[in-house]
């Protein structure tokens, strides 16, 4: 495309993406490094590579301007066609691999929101089938063996019913956990705000790491974010455990009209930057890409010795 | 006594239907599978008590509840559920129910329970109950284990799970002497003699599983 002026060049790149543009130093109105500058300064074309043309020598004195404002090249006019031919391939190919870049690092991402959801569906699935059938089930199966105790005088047959009691009462207790596991039913019945308290709860009980709680008075969220942000808060706990040696968390949970917030804070050794970044930070990662999910984002800042805090936020779209 | 019951298991209901039966002034008015038929059975049968698992299609359990109580303010709504009573009974109660069990606990509790609430009274398990005393209990003083420092507290837990100083001096890589110097200011704080008494402790709070 075609640009007279850098009014028209700026409109230009307004509305299309390009893979490189050429721009003459000097033009009518706004001169060249002003309209590169105001290209860059445009989310759409910040990364749009600039070839300056300059007219004559003097102008080399400005390259450094150009570069700032971000050339990455100058050529001199006369332009050569085979030279500038040659300049301008390099560039359209450099545009046309990062932009198959960028469109399988969105199909990865498209991927890994399937798969989290997908997952999410099948453990609540399975959670309730294994609850609802099989629980209750047993629970039918406990009040025949009562119903049967009852009518028995054997006190050696009492004492079998009693203990097939026992069985299936321990039975369903593992079913609950099982279940409860998969997916905590406090989430769907009672929200988030109930179900973070619980898990803390949960997770003191477990290991005896204390949680201090503040929540909010209960509201009712949307679901698919109360189900990111909870298993965002389990990802922490967990990380929490295994390697933060402390022995205290505090854990604060807001919830604005426009967003939701949680901010778990441990006294533990901290986290440092190679933890991080290293492989074994899938986790971080994970947590990361649920949030991005809904337009969250999560921050994790530690300090050796002064413990770690993870703060996560997430917009509710009116929904709240 | 005219009862409804509602589940949307049939193995449970007939259950309840059996357990029900077995006692001559009970009679089973009706049964219900989800909460809309809870609602139009609620009308075309007379009752006095309605005994509704707390999980069942449709409307959810506290709404139900809720209904019932605005519709019958003078019967008796018992809720019976999968559900531990820890997390839900008190919410139930809230809402108007006048007894919550969990269905493992029904063979044995379920008659003396709907005779309890027919009479006006409200049933919860010797559990629940208890649990609530130590609520009560805790609201008026700090109670003891909030004494601790975070440290000490997480030194108490692991003995009340049944760790050995020398297990937990590995695990939170101190000295077994800092260990043992731990557990002597917990036992003093808490005014105790005894790793058992501990265990006892946090057992009754449900500090440990």
């Amino acid at each position: 495309m075609i640009a007279q002026s850098g009014e028209e060049a700026l409109r230009l790149a307004l509305k299309n993406d390009f893979a490189v543009i050429l721009l003459d130093v000097r033009m009518p109105g706004i001169d060249g490094f002003e309209t590169a500058r105001l290209i860059r300064s445009r989310e759409r074309s910040s990364q749009t590579p600039v070839i300056f043309l300059t007219a004559a020598a003097d102008e080399m004195a400005s390259m450094f301007r150009g570069y700032e404002v971000g050339a990455v090249d100058y050529l001199m006019k006369p332009v050569v066609p085979e030279v500038l031919k040659s300049k301008v391939a390099v560039f359209v190919e450099l545009h046309r691999k990062s932009e198959r870049l960028r469109e399988s690092e969105d199909k990865l991402r498209r991927l890994a929101a399937h798969l989290i959801s997908i997952r999410e569906e099948e453990r609540a699935h399975i959670a309730r089938e294994i609850h609802d059938e099989l629980g209750q089930v047993l629970t039918g199966l406990k009040m025949e063996v009562g119903w049967l105790a009852k009518r028995l005088t054997s006190e050696e047959l009492i004492e079998k019913t009693d203990s097939m009691g026992k069985l299936i009462d321990s039975t369903v207790q593992t079913v609950r956990k099982i279940a409860t596991g998969l997916r905590p039913e406090m989430l769907d019945d009672m929200g988030l705000i109930a179900a973070v308290g619980w898990q803390a709860k949960e997770f003191q009980k477990r290991t005896g790491i204390r949680c201090r709680v503040k929540l909010p008075p209960e509201v009712k969220l949307d679901i698919d974010v109360s189900t990111t942000m909870f298993r965002i808060f389990q990802e922490i706990l967990t990380n929490v455990a295994r390697h933060s040696r402390a022995t205290r968390v505090d854990i604060e949970l807001k919830v604005a009209v426009e967003q939701v917030a949680l901010d778990v804070a441990d006294n533990g050794v901290g986290i440092s930057d190679g933890d991080m970044s290293g492989k074994k930070s899938l986790g971080l990662l994970g947590m990361h890409e649920r949030a991005l999910l809904f337009g969250g984002d999560v921050r994790i800042s530690g300090s050796a010795g002064h413990g770690t805090r993870v703060s996560v936020s997430i917009p509710l779209r009116g929904k709240a | 006594m005219k009862v409804i019951i509602a589940d949307d298991h049939p193995v449970v209901r007939q259950g309840l239907r059996q357990m029900l039966a077995a006692e001559s002034d009970f009679s089973v008015v009706g049964e219900a599978k989800n909460g809309q038929e809870v609602v139009e059975l609620s009308r075309r049968v007379p009752w006095e008590v309605a005994v509704l698992d707390y999980n069942m299609p449709g409307k959810n359990g506290l709404e139900l509840i809720k209904e019932l109580r605005q519709r019958y303010p003078g019967r008796a709504v018992l809720i019976l559920s999968m559900y531990p009573e820890d997390r839900y009974a008190v919410r139930a109660l809230k809402a108007g129910a006048a007894g919550y069990l969990t269905k493992e606990s029904a063979p044995e509790e379920l008659v003396s329970a709907i005779r309890k609430v027919a009479g006006g009274g409200r049933y919860v398990t010797p559990t629940l109950g208890e649990k609530l005393a130590l609520e009560l209990e805790d609201n008026r003083g700090k109670p003891l284990h909030e004494t601790l420092s975070d440290r000490e507290y997480q030194v108490m837990w692991m003995i009340a799970s049944g760790k050995t100083v020398r297990q937990i001096a590995d695990e939170l890589f101190l000295s077994p002497n800092t260990v043992s110097t731990h557990r002597t200011r917990i036992l003093r704080k808490m005014n105790m003699k005894s790793n058992a008494e501990l265990m006892h402790y946090a057992i009754a709070h449900h500090l440990v599983d």
